[in-house]
């Protein structure tokens, strides 16, 4: 078990969005929270990784009680979080915005090795190295930033809406790119507002509505029940 | 031609000078948002310090160096009691003002208590003048510029390259996105500030060595950092340094063509229409200031 | 107050009265402060230490009239200039020029004073209060600096030589002046301290008052309600200016003189300490500041040095652990000592969010999701 999350709740000043969520990853496990905008799943992702406090609940990462933990700490520990929209260094070249990915200092000694690797997985990046992150497109800032989570020494990924705002062509090479990533091994934990692209990688899928869990189960399953998605995410 | 070249070597003096000077600013408005109004204090604790370190008989090569850690422990002071109770919290912008001001009156009236208003001198690092085609240069004229070029270019070269360096980019640019990374904030805070307020005492004993030192004497420096700091675009290394020697050689030229009492006024009329015209400055980034 | 999913868009003047009650000034408390006003110097002056305390209280009306203002427009609108005493010093000078190099009658030149600050108000205003935050200090500094420059170095009937104006005439107050134009002086001040305190209290308490409070607060929401940012802060800006334009022309008169001396940036900061330190942004706070500052100076008198240093640490504990000032502290401490129900409208709040909604969690979901930081 890679991440426990018990008995979370979140919120901002005197609003809690999440209302106690269980949720757990285990290693090389891919997990999807599927839920419409609103319900949540930007604030779960961020009180696990540390940017939001939790007003209660436990966090458990590698075993670790992680719960009062800095976002920075979090972060060297291994779990990377991947924001929604992003959140580049906007003034930094494609490729210092990567070697920030390998910033902790585990990562940072073999950032050459795995810059190039990230250029191999991601060859746009590669030809885009010294352009500033603000003058990229939509497509190749998604790239960057999932690039950039590469780069560091990462036990778990967090994805916030990996397809939001792009074009069809664009998300299918995305949901591809995520792919690849878990089947090489690491464990990831996505949210996600529609279930269109996720059955190749998902292991199992939490329904999210108004900050509690109302489904959960086996990707096969839950993925396989149109009503239930339909009458969910419409 | 020999008063085109006085105000060349006069304004790349300036400019030196004045670039260790805004530097720091500009670094620390970047990582916090601070526009710090006690900077100008801390020039001057520095040469008080190198001042103390030759009037017990060193010279001023181990006084410079004392002032750049005096300097650098006065701003980790700062940092901890002053700035980092208030981050975060609402009303940011005129909080971090008035406490800033609040440490500039305090460390003078400190200073005046300890050292006394009477002016001092720091004594060059070497002494006289040399003439060459016609333009008088002094030597310790000659350190300042060779001391303020290798501090800034040393500085570039950390922010662009290194590991600590790239991370004070980063939280200047965008601070939760690093925290993601493992750049331990706060602690990159104190940093930027140590590095910021090290390089104010640097320049404070640079310019004390050829001008006078009172506990007073900071304010209008610090006054010129500003500017210089808004002119090159508040945050912008590079456009701090470029707009450090703009502003050298246009005080320089003014002195030169048209007498010292314009310089000031020239200046500020300046930059008065420089933020009107382009406030985000030769190289900021105009992040929303115009309603 | 309202919610922000409202779609009715209302103009600034008709706020319903939900939004801004209406605070009745506690007559018992304003017309025993006018009776006391009214007699002190009479019967200060029987005393020996009278004419100096008489000249004091002389001083904190006008000061805390121009701290007043200066709260106005920094610490209720937001707008961080370092004009103030610039302005002030336009006032003094127009009328202190007029009066003594060209004959003009003091009252004249004095009532023309704020009028003429207004103005060089507006033009300065123009330009900076397009800027935001740390702009508009430097470009108000600068001005500062400019104007410094000019009346130490300008033609001599402004700058005499450098040591400004000296000599300018009193005001003659007819069959009104005493022995001395000590307590003539004291009325006028108290005078033009009360028309100008009420008429910032009315400023708070209008529709006016509550949209710079909203202004301040949270502007993207003010922006979005159809407040005009541009022309409601040269608007208070210009008023401010008004009154501290003739706040400059009466101490010039009082003094008989004015120099560059009044642009020295402890003038600045011991305005600046007013505010804060007695209350950032609220209506009593800047003259509690006053008096707390001109108490502190007289004081500590002797221990000049010590005094700033004192000062300096003041402002900046103010800044770390009261923000708000000392007012609003009091100004709790003493309502929770009555017993009072708290006043709808609370001004100097910083945690007050006016998106703020009490209702049920999911809404929340949606708006705190947008509210998001970061």
């Amino acid at each position: 078990m890679i991440l426990e999350v018990e008995g979370l709740e979140a919120g901002y000043g005197p609003a809690t969005v999440l209302h106690g969520l269980d949720l757990t990853v285990s290693e090389g496990e891919g997990v999807v929270v599927l839920g419409p905008n609103g319900h949540g799943k930007s604030t779960l992702l961020r009180a696990i990784s540390g940017i939001l406090t939790p007003t209660a609940g436990t966090l458990r990462f590698t075993g670790q009680e992680i719960t009062a933990w800095r976002a920075d700490e979090i972060a060297t520990a291994g779990l990377v979080h991947i924001p929604q929209g992003d959140a580049l260094f906007g003034e930094m070249t494609v490729h210092d915005n990567l070697l920030m990915g390998s910033f902790v200092k585990a990562a940072w000694e073999q950032r050459h090795e795995r810059i190039e690797r990230v250029y191999e997985l991601l060859p746009q990046l590669k030809s885009r190295y010294n352009l500033l992150a603000s003058n990229l497109s939509g497509g190749e800032r998604r790239m960057l930033a999932i690039g950039r989570g590469l780069m560091a020494d990462a036990k778990l990924l967090m994805i916030d809406e990996p397809s939001l705002g792009l074009a069809p062509l664009l998300i299918e090479q995305v949901y591809e790119q995520i792919q690849a990533i878990k089947e090489s091994g690491l464990a990831i934990l996505l949210a996600d507002e529609n279930a269109d692209h996720i059955s190749g990688l998902a292991d199992r899928v939490f329904l999210l509505e108004s900050g509690l869990f109302v489904r959960e189960g086996p990707a096969e399953a839950l993925l396989a029940d149109e009503a239930l998605l339909a009458a969910y995410l419409g | 031609m020999s008063e085109l070249l006085q105000a060349s070597w006069g304004g790349v003096l300036a400019g030196s000078v004045y670039g260790l000077m805004a530097i720091g600013l500009t670094l620390i408005w970047g990582a916090v948002r601070l526009l710090n109004l006690a900077h100008g204090a801390l020039y001057v604790a520095g040469a008080y310090a190198a001042w103390t370190v030759i009037n017990i008989g060193l010279p001023l090569a181990v006084g410079i160096p004392v002032a750049v850690l005096a300097a650098g422990i006065l701003g980790y002071g700062m940092h901890v009691t002053v700035i980092r109770p208030m981050l975060g919290r609402p009303g940011w912008d005129s909080a971090s003002i008035i406490a800033t001001v609040g440490v500039a009156i305090a460390l003078q009236a400190a200073t005046l208590l300890v050292f006394g208003p009477r002016v001092k001198q720091i004594p060059a690092v070497i002494p006289g003048s040399t003439v060459v085609s016609s333009v008088r240069i002094s030597y310790q004229g000659l350190v300042i510029v060779l001391v303020a070029v290798v501090s800034l270019v040393a500085l570039f070269l950390y922010l662009r390259s290194s590991r600590q360096g790239m991370a004070i980019r980063a939280i200047s640019q965008h601070m939760d996105a690093a925290a993601l990374m493992g750049v331990p904030v706060h602690r990159t805070y104190a940093l930027v500030m140590i590095i910021s307020a090290g390089l104010a005492g640097l320049a404070g004993v640079l310019l004390s060595s050829v001008l006078f030192l009172s506990p007073t004497s900071g304010f209008t420096p610090m006054i010129i950092a500003l500017l210089v700091t808004i002119f090159g675009g508040l945050g912008s290394v590079k456009g701090t340094i470029v707009a450090a020697y703009l502003i050298g050689i246009l005080e320089s030229s003014v002195q030169v063509y048209l007498g010292g009492a314009w310089a000031l006024p020239v200046l500020f009329l300046f930059i008065i229409f420089m933020l009107i015209v382009r406030p985000s400055g030769l190289f900021g980034v105009p992040e929303a200031q115009r309603l | 107050m309202t919610t922000p999913d409202s779609t009715t868009s209302t103009p600034v003047d008709s706020i319903d009265s939900a939004a801004a009650p209406w605070r009745s000034p506690k007559w018992t408390a304003v017309s025993s402060f006018g009776v006391f006003a009214l007699i002190l110097p009479l019967v200060l002056l029987r005393f020996g230490a009278g004419t100096f305390m008489v000249h004091l209280l002389i001083t904190f009306f006008l000061w805390s009239v121009v701290a007043q203002s200066w709260n106005l427009v920094l610490g209720v609108s937001g707008i961080y200039s370092f004009a103030q005493i610039a302005l002030f010093a336009v006032g003094g000078w127009f009328t202190g020029v007029l009066s003594m190099s060209y004959g003009w009658n003091p009252w004249l030149s004095l009532a023309l004073a704020p009028i003429v600050t207004t103005v060089a108000a507006l033009i300065i205003g123009l330009p900076s209060l397009r800027l935001r935050g740390v702009y508009v200090v430097l470009l108000t500094l600068a001005f500062h600096e400019l104007l410094r420059n000019y009346v130490t170095n300008g033609p001599r009937v402004i700058s005499g030589g450098g040591y400004g104006l000296i000599g300018v005439p009193r005001l003659d107050f007819g069959p009104f002046s005493g022995f001395s134009h000590l307590v003539p002086s004291y009325y006028l001040a108290l005078g033009f301290f009360v028309v100008a305190t009420f008429s910032i209290w009315w400023v708070f308490q209008s529709p006016i008052g509550v949209a710079f409070a909203a202004l301040r607060d949270s502007e993207g929401y003010a922006v979005g309600r159809g407040i005009d940012q541009f022309r409601i802060k040269l608007f208070l800006f210009g008023f401010s200016a008004f009154f501290t334009g003739l706040a400059g022309g009466l101490m010039t008169h009082y003094l008989g003189s004015i120099s560059q001396s009044i642009f020295a940036f402890s003038v600045l900061i011991n305005v600046l300490a007013m505010i804060v330190i007695g209350g950032w942004g609220s209506f009593g706070g800047p003259i509690l500041g006053t008096a707390l500052l001109l108490g502190l100076q007289e004081g500590l008198r002797d221990l000049s040095d010590f005094r700033t240093l004192v000062l300096g640490l003041a402002l900046a504990s103010v800044a770390v652990l009261a923000p708000s000032g000392l007012w609003p502290k009091m100004r709790d401490g003493f309502r929770n000592f009555l017993d009072e129900s708290p006043d709808v409208e609370d001004e100097s709040e910083e945690g007050r969010d006016l998106l703020a909604d009490p209702g049920d969690g999911s809404e929340h979901g949606r708006g705190a999701q947008s509210a998001a930081p970061g």
